[in-house]
C-alpha cells in the first residue's frame, strides 16, 4: 500500500439551504487501502461520497480524486455502489450489465463474457435473460455489485454494501471486496457493520454532527477511545473503584472498562483486596462496536 | 470516450424502446385505425353511391302533374309514368295504393319545391321518390339545351385556375401549401406520439433509482443528448411506419379507396418555404423535447409531471383557435404574440410559413429564438437531471435548481 493519497478531502462543508450537514471535514484515503467511513444515520456519509463524486456541489472546501475533481469522463476507473440501489428494472440482467460495461469503456464481447462469468459465480448463471424486476432484492444487489466492479476499478466506493444480504451472501460479497483489495483497488466503504470494518478496513473515520470524531487505523481509533475492557469471572461482588467502571454485570461474569492510566495489575490487586475470588481475568482492547455505541449510542437509539 | 458513450446511450435507448411491444402497438394502432376508417369510408361511400344510383334508376309506378311545362313527356314515358290533371287526384291514387308515388311540378320550380307523395318505404328508401322526381325535371331541361357546354355549365361543371404573384414571381398557392404543411403534420405526430416517452425518458433513471450509477459513469450532457437523439430516431421510425400504409394505399388502392388523384407534379417545393419549415420543425422539436426531458428530471413521478405536460400539449393546439386570423391577418396582435411566444411559435410559424405570410426576417427571429431557447432548455434539463434526479421522491423548487 502506498501512502500517496488517492482521495483528498480538505475543509469540506455542505449546507442544504439553512441546514448544515457537514461542518468541516478533512481526510485522505491512500492508494491501495481499504477505508471505512463510519457514522450514524444522517451523519453525512452519503453526502460526503456524493460530493466527492460531483453529484453534489460542496458549499466549501475541496474534494479531489487523483488530484482533481471527479468527472465521469475523466478516464478514472471508478466503481460505485450507491446506497440507493437500482437498475433498469424492465431490462434483462445481461443487457443492463453489458450497457454499463460499455459505458465504463469495455467492448461488447468483453462486457458480455465478464458478465456471464460473474453471474455464474454468484449463482445467477441461469438468470442472464431475466428482467431485473423478476429478481429478488438480494439477487438485484448481486447484479449491481457486478456492474460496480466489472471494469476492475482503481477506486471502489461501496455505500453500505451488505445492506439486505443474508449471512451467506454477505460472506460472498466480503470475498469479492477482498479480491478487489488484493488486486490493488482502493476501497472506500460506508458501513454500520463493525465486523466488516475490523475484517477489511485499514483505516477509518467516524463522523458525527458533520465533523470527524475519530480518524486513523482501526488500532489507533481503538487506542484513542479504547481504554481496555477486562472480562472477569468472579465470586463475590466487585467493589466500586476509581480505577475502572463496570459496563456489564451478571451470572458471575463482569465487563469493566479500565479508567485511563490505571493498569490491569492494579485493578486485579484491588479486586482481590476486596475479598473477591477471581477465576478468569482477560484484558482486551475495546471493540469498534463498543466505540460506535459510545459515540452514537444516544442518537442511534432515536433513529 | 465521450462520443463512444453517446453512441452507447443512443443504441441502448433505441433497442430497449423498440423491444417493447407497447411501442409497436402504439405505432401500428394509428395506421391501422386510418386503414380501418378509410376502408369503412370507402365501403360506405360506394354503398351510398350505389344506393343513390339505385334510387335514381329504381322502378316504381308514379303519376305526375306538370304546371311548369318543363317536364318532357317522352322521358316520363320511358319511366312508365302517367300524367294526372290535379294534385288531389294524384294524392288520392297514392293513398289508395293505385300507384307508388305522385310528383307535383309547380309553375316555378326554381322558386317552389317539387311536391312528392309516396308509399311509406322507410326513411332511406323514401329518398328514391325525390331522386326520380328531380332527375326527370333535370333531364327534361337538359334535353332542351342543344349546346353540350351550356348543358355542362348548368350542371355546375365549371373549372378555374388561379395564378397569384409574389415579388413579381408566380406564387405556388395551394400547391406550395401542401408540402410545407407536411412539416406541421410531422411535428404534431412526433410530439403527440413521443411526448410521453420524452417525459419519462429521465424519469426512468429516477424511478429505477439508477441516477447515481449513471451520473458517476457518464457525463449527463451525453446522456440527455443521447436520449434526445434516440427520440428523434424513434420519431423517424414512426413516421416511416405511418407513411408505408398511406403510400401503399394511395399507390395501389387509390381508386378502390376513392382517394383523389393528386397530381404531384403540380406541387411546388419552394426552397425558402421548405427550408424555413424544416428549421422551425427541428427547433420546435428540440424545444418541446428539451422541456419535457427537463420536466421529467424535476418531477419525482410521471403522475406529478402530468398537469404541466398537459399544459404544454395544449399550447401546441392554441394557435388553431386563431386559425382564421393566422390565415387572413398575420399582423393581428394575437397572431404576432403566438408567432413569438416560444411554445406556440412552432405551430404558428409553420402555419404562417405554409400560407406564405411569414416574412423571412420574422422566420429568422422565430428560428433563432427556438434554437437558442432549445439550447438553454437542454442545458437546464442536464442541470436538473444532474442535481434534481438524485432527489428521488421530491419535487425541486426553482430556487434549488438555480442555486445548485
Amino acid at each position: 500500500m502506498s501512502i500517496t493519497p488517492l482521495v483528498h478531502i480538505d475543509h469540506f462543508r455542505m449546507d442544504f439551504g439553512k441546514k448544515n450537514v457537514i461542518r468541516d471535514l478533512s481526510f485522505e484515503i491512500r492508494k491501495g487501502e481499504t477505508f471505512g467511513l463510519l457514522g450514524s444515520n444522517g451523519s453525512g456519509k452519503t453526502t460526503t461520497i456524493r460530493a466527492l463524486l460531483g453529484i453534489y456541489q460542496p458549499t466549501q472546501g475541496t474534494l479531489h480524486i487523483n488530484g482533481r475533481e471527479f468527472k465521469p469522463d475523466s478516464g478514472m476507473k471508478l466503481g460505485y455502489l450507491p446506497e440507493e440501489r437500482g437498475l433498469y428494472k424492465k431490462e434483462s440482467v445481461i443487457d443492463v450489465m453489458v450497457y454499463f460495461g460499455r459505458l465504463k469503456g469495455l467492448d461488447r464481447v468483453t462486457a458480455h463474457t465478464w458478465s456471464l462469468d460473474y453471474l455464474q459465480r454468484v449463482g445467477l448463471g441461469e438468470k442472464d435473460k431475466t428482467s431485473i424486476d423478476k429478481l429478488s432484492s438480494g439477487q438485484q444487489q448481486k447484479v449491481q455489485l457486478g456492474v460496480t466492479i466489472m471494469n476492475n476499478p482503481d477506486l471502489l466506493i461501496l455505500d453500505e454494501p451488505t445492506k439486505g444480504f443474508d449471512p451467506v451472501n454477505r460472506r460472498l460479497l466480503m470475498d469479492l471486496i477482498e479480491e478487489q483489495k488484493k488486486r490493488g483497488a482502493t476501497v472506500l466503504m460506508v458501513t454500520h457493520q463493525m465486523e466488516e470494518v475490523e475484517r477489511l478496513c485499514d483505516r477509518i473515520i467516524l463522523l458525527k454532527d458533520g465533523v470527524s470524531r475519530a480518524y486513523g487505523t482501526v488500532k489507533e481509533v481503538q487506542d484513542e477511545f479504547g481504554n481496555l475492557v477486562i472480562t472477569i469471572e468472579h465470586v463475590g461482588e466487585l467493589p466500586q473503584s476509581h480505577l475502572y467502571s463496570i459496563i456489564e454485570q451478571g451470572g458471575g461474569e463482569s465487563k469493566v472498562e479500565v479508567v485511563a492510566e490505571a493498569s490491569p495489575t492494579q485493578i486485579l490487586q484491588e479486586i482481590m483486596r476486596a475479598g473477591v475470588s477471581v477465576g478468569k481475568f482477560t484484558p482486551t482492547p475495546k471493540s469498534l462496536d463498543d466505540i460506535f455505541v459510545e459515540i452514537y449510542g444516544s442518537e442511534t437509539s432515536k433513529d | 470516450m465521450r462520443k463512444h458513450n453517446l453512441g452507447n446511450v443512443i443504441s441502448f435507448e433505441l433497442v430497449r424502446t423498440m423491444k417493447k411491444k407497447r411501442f409497436w402497438l402504439g405505432i401500428f394502432a394509428m395506421p391501422l385505425l386510418i386503414v380501418i376508417v378509410i376502408t369503412l369510408i370507402s365501403v360506405s361511400d360506394s354503398h351510398s353511391k350505389k344506393t343513390t344510383s339505385n334510387q335514381k334508376n329504381s322502378h316504381f309506378s308514379f303519376e305526375y302533374t306538370d304546371v311548369s311545362g318543363m317536364v318532357n313527356p317522352a322521358i316520363v314515358a320511358t319511366l312508365k309514368g302517367t300524367q294526372v290533371p290535379s294534385e288531389n287526384a294524384g294524392i288520392a291514387d297514392v293513398k289508395s295504393g293505385k300507384v307508388d308515388a305522385y310528383f307535383y311540378y309547380p309553375e316555378h320550380p326554381s322558386k317552389d319545391a317539387i311536391k312528392v307523395f309516396g308509399k311509406e318505404k322507410g326513411v332511406f328508401e323514401n329518398g328514391k321518390y325525390s331522386s326520380v322526381a328531380q332527375m326527370i325535371l333535370q333531364t327534361s331541361v337538359e334535353s332542351k339545351i342543344s349546346s353540350p357546354d351550356v348543358s355542362a355549365i348548368t350542371r355546375g361543371a365549371i373549372k378555374s385556375t388561379t395564378v397569384t404573384f409574389r415579388d413579381g414571381k408566380a406564387a405556388g398557392g395551394v400547391n406550395s401549401l401542401i408540402p410545407s404543411m407536411l412539416y406541421l403534420v410531422i411535428f404534431y405526430l412526433i410530439i403527440l406520439l413521443l411526448g410521453n416517452q420524452m417525459l419519462t425518458s429521465t424519469l426512468d433513471e429516477k424511478e429505477n433509482r439508477v441516477t447515481e450509477m449513471i451520473l458517476t459513469t457518464i457525463n449527463p450532457t451525453n446522456l440527455i443528448v443521447g436520449k434526445v437523439i434516440s427520440l428523434f430516431v424513434l420519431g423517424v421510425v414512426q413516421m416511416l411506419v405511418f407513411a408505408i400504409p398511406i403510400i401503399t394505399g394511395y399507390v395501389f388502392f387509390r381508386s378502390d379507396l376513392n382517394l383523389p388523384n393528386i397530381d404531384f407534379s403540380h406541387l411546388v417545393f419552394d426552397p425558402q418555404q421548405m427550408t424555413v419549415g424544416a428549421l422551425i420543425l427541428i427547433g420546435g422539436f428540440a424545444l418541446f423535447t428539451g422541456t419535457l426531458v427537463a420536466l421529467g428530471a424535476a418531477m419525482p413521478t410521471a403522475k406529478d409531471a402530468g398537469p404541466i405536460f398537459g399544459s404544454l400539449i395544449a399550447l401546441m393546439f392554441i394557435p388553431f383557435y386563431v386559425f382564421s386570423l393566422i390565415a387572413s391577418s398575420p399582423n393581428a396582435p394575437i397572431v404576432q404574440i403566438f408567432t413569438y411566444f416560444p411554445y406556440s411559435a412552432p405551430v404558428t410559424g409553420m402555419l404562417r410559413n405554409g400560407f406564405g405570410t411569414l416574412p423571412l426576417w420574422q422566420a429568422a427571429i422565430v428560428i433563432t429564438e427556438l434554437f437558442v431557447l432549445s439550447a438553454i432548455v437542454l442545458r437546464l434539463a442536464v442541470r436538473l437531471f444532474r442535481y434534481g434526479s438524485i432527489e428521488y421522491s421530491r419535487k425541486l423548487s426553482l430556487r434549488e435548481i438555480f442555486s445548485a
